[in-house]
């Protein structure tokens, strides 16, 4: 039911994405030319993507850009968007303060 | 489709170099990857050429292979952010300047350059480095470059010139001879493919690589996290790289944890922190001790990052081979050949390893001496 629903966060996109020069991430600035180029010289996943376009590397790392992408690639390789994996995700889930993660030990000692 | 007359197997950094100076010299390569190009250490990386790893061949190696880089710059398809930054090491005690000062006779004997500051001119070059510091050192011929662009700019290289790259494939054996003497396959889980060369640049998987043709290579993972910093002004960090005096001694194998800082700013202009060296398997798992730990001492160093936010980490396996030189050779079964080892020097020196490994299947002479980068090494000592 999420492949039909736009809204959940598996859900595929109905947005017409079409002018090259619109941005896919916006952490980045990175533009639908530059993930079609990078898709056409072979990146097929999420993660490909990112790592030759910086597409998702931003602040909110991929949260609202992903689902562009995979979109995109799905289209480029006819595949069904849900067959087409997030990006990795890594920790911390939000921006966190360096001073923060350096007292981790002392927070959890005590 | 015909065979190929090298299997490289490996999509990093060391296997893409292979690929590419193999292709080069007209051999028909087949690279095999088990994930993507570009899927493990050396998208792990921070993308420092690191030129002062003693002993004195890795220099020798590091040296060579930045001209290479240089080399290669002009012929890629897209920028790969490569630039020169120079380094510089801190001392924070004045026991850690007393022992960089030593490091630093080994280094210059073995033809480093390097210039020894003291706190005050430290701190005048980089104004956001505590000046609670007992003084460094200024390495200028280090360099910098973007470890996945690299990477995945010479797999499209090596494509160009005829390399077949087969991703999403897992080797599952290695087939020899019926005298067990030569190479004769490669078995993968998408069918077998007959080559006269292998080329073993798994990296940190090189080790179970190498049992399927009965070499003993004695590389095994070491892990490393990073830290990822959002964007901060070029100005925050004049010289991109700086790093503890005592990130060559976290270097040995003695310890199962070590961490020394390491801050690196990209040419995108975010920070990456580090470092760490862990003995922990084949886990890839971030270990919050030891992300926390790192943070606590970039943040000694640069009081500054306290304020500033982390927006990810990952941790990645790098190759490590006990005596801390990379191994690129033949070996005992004709036709083998190992580009592994080469722990947190990969990116550095991917070219030249990968030039070497070409001249050694074309049997041309080798640009820079190779005997003691024999894999026979190790089975000397058994």
């Amino acid at each position: 039911m999420a492949e039909n629903n736009p809204r959940t966060y598996e859900g595929t996109s109905d947005i017409k994405i079409e002018n090259p020069d619109m941005i896919i991430c916006r952490c980045e600035e990175i533009t639908l030319k530059e993930i079609q180029q990078a898709i056409s010289e072979g990146a097929m996943s999420v993660n490909e993507v990112k790592r030759r376009t910086r597409a998702g590397m931003g602040l909110c790392q991929g949260r609202s850009c992903s689902r562009l992408v995979r979109k995109l690639i799905a289209e480029h390789t006819n595949q069904k968007f849900g067959s087409i994996k997030p990006g990795t995700a890594r920790p911390p889930v939000r921006p966190l303060p360096l001073k923060l993660l350096a007292s981790l030990e002392e927070d959890s000692n005590g | 489709m015909a065979n190929p007359d090298v299997v490289v197997i490996g999509g990093g950094i060391i296997g893409t170099c292979c690929a590419y100076y193999l292709a080069k010299e007209g051999l028909k390569v087949t690279l095999i990857e088990r994930g993507e190009i570009c899927s493990e250490a050396s998208k792990s990386s921070q993308g420092h050429l690191f030129l002062w790893e003693l002993p004195e061949i890795n220099i020798e190696l590091a040296k060579a292979s930045k001209k290479l880089y240089w080399q290669l710059n002009e012929e890629l398809d897209f920028d790969i952010e490569l630039r020169n930054t120079g380094s510089m090491s801190i001392a924070d005690s004045p026991q850690d300047f007393d022992a960089l000062k030593k490091t630093i006779e080994e280094l210059r004997n073995a033809g480093v350059s390097c210039e020894l500051l003291d706190s005050n001119e430290f701190t005048k070059a980089e104004p956001n480095v505590t000046p609670d510091i007992a003084g460094g050192a200024y390495f200028p011929d280090d360099g910098q470059l973007n470890p996945l662009l690299a990477t995945i700019a010479i797999a499209q290289a090596a494509k160009k010139l005829g390399a077949e790259l087969k991703t999403k494939t897992e080797v599952t054996g290695i087939e020899l001879s019926p005298d067990k003497s030569k190479v004769a396959g490669v078995q993968t889980d998408n069918g077998k493919i007959s080559t006269k060369y292998i080329v073993n640049a798994a990296g940190a998987w090189s080790a179970p690589i190498g049992e399927m043709a009965g070499i003993n290579i004695p590389v095994v993972p070491r892990k490393g996290n990073l830290i990822v910093v959002e964007n901060v002004p070029d100005d925050f960090i004049n010289c991109k790289i700086i790093i503890a005096s005592g990130y060559l001694d976290s270097l040995k194998g003695d310890n199962e944890v070590a961490v020394a800082a390491n801050v690196q700013q990209t040419k995108e202009g975010n920070l990456l922190l580090g470092s760490s060296r862990e003995f922990a398997g084949f886990n890839k798992e971030v270990n919050p001790e030891v992300i926390s730990e790192i943070a606590k001492r970039c943040i000694r160093f640069f009081p500054a990052l306290a304020e500033l936010h982390t927006i990810r980490s990952w941790a990645g396996l790098r190759p490590y081979s006990p005596d801390m030189m990379p191994i690129i050779s033949d070996s005992p079964i004709e036709g083998f050949y190992v580009a592994t080892g080469h722990e947190g020097v990969g990116i550095t020196m991917g070219p030249i390893t990968g030039k070497l490994i070409a001249q050694l299947i074309t049997e041309q002479k080798t640009e820079l001496p190779v005997e003691q980068l024999s894999v026979n090494r190790f089975a000397k000592q058994s």
